[in-house]
């Protein structure tokens, strides 16, 4: 029963995870300072809170397409840096334009 | 009780013209004030691809329906709206809720920067007075 591996999995899924939370390459120009492992990343600020957006519209196909991917898919927050409150809303939003064909549900 | 603000989206069939996706339109807002309810606003918007394929239609009409009314009103005008020949999909989000919490939200902020707004004009105004009175 202790090799159960759960655990040990658990860990190996937050790490496949990571390389997608990466922003801007590992290019040629970050290989040359090889031990250092940080590379400039922008600060993300929540779209919604910077634009002061208090109602998520599932009928702006414009802005909600900008947070969904060509594949269809609605990203971890960490990808576009919105806030827990306005994540829970995109998604709201994003479902009901799926629901009348104003999004996609997956990529033909 | 109060009554509740709808949004009713629905999508015509592609093939029907301009005047039978009016008529069509007329018909639902029939429906509406049917059951005691008063249509706040009509948006058509026009044929429109659709994202994916619902019975082998690629595009469609939307046709966007804000009704206000009772619970009840909705449950009446799905149903017939079912039946209604030419309507692709509709979808009814009920949407008074979000609306009153997003408008109170923005209230609240246009307090909150009016108090700034009315502390910084209070400080770039005072050293202004004082100023006139110490000599330099």
């Amino acid at each position: 029963m202790s090799f159960g591996g759960g655990g040990f999995r658990g860990g190996g899924g937050r790490g496949g995870a990571k390389p997608a939370g990466d922003r801007g390459g590992r290019g040629g120009k970050d290989a040359k300072d090889a031990g250092k492992r940080y590379f400039f990343r922008r600060r993300k600020v929540c779209k919604f809170c910077a634009d002061k957006i208090d109602y998520v519209d599932y009928k702006d196909v414009k802005l909600l397409s900008s947070f969904v991917p060509e594949r269809g898919k609605i990203l971890p927050r960490r990808m576009f840096g919105t806030c827990a409150e306005h994540q829970r809303k995109l998604t709201l939003a994003i479902k009901r334009a799926r629901n009348i064909a104003l999004l996609p549900f997956a990529a033909e | 009780m109060s009554d509740r603000v709808y949004e009713i989206l629905f999508i015509a069939d592609p093939n029907l013209g301009e005047p039978e996706v009016d008529t069509l339109t007329a018909h639902i807002q029939g429906y509406v004030e049917k059951e005691g309810g008063r249509i706040q606003k009509v948006e058509k918007w026009g044929k429109k691809r659709l994202a994916y394929v619902i019975g082998r239609h690629r595009e469609g009409s939307y046709v966007l329906i804000v009704a206000e009314g009772q619970a009840s009103l909705v449950k009446e005008v799905e149903r017939r709206i079912r039946v209604t020949d030419g309507v692709v999909k509709f979808m009814t989000v009920r949407v008074d809720d979000e609306l009153r919490k997003a408008e109170r939200r923005r209230a609240r902020r246009a307090a909150e920067d009016e108090k700034r707004r009315g502390r910084t004009s209070e400080r770039a105004a005072a050293p202004a007075e004082g100023g006139e009175g110490v000599p330099l």
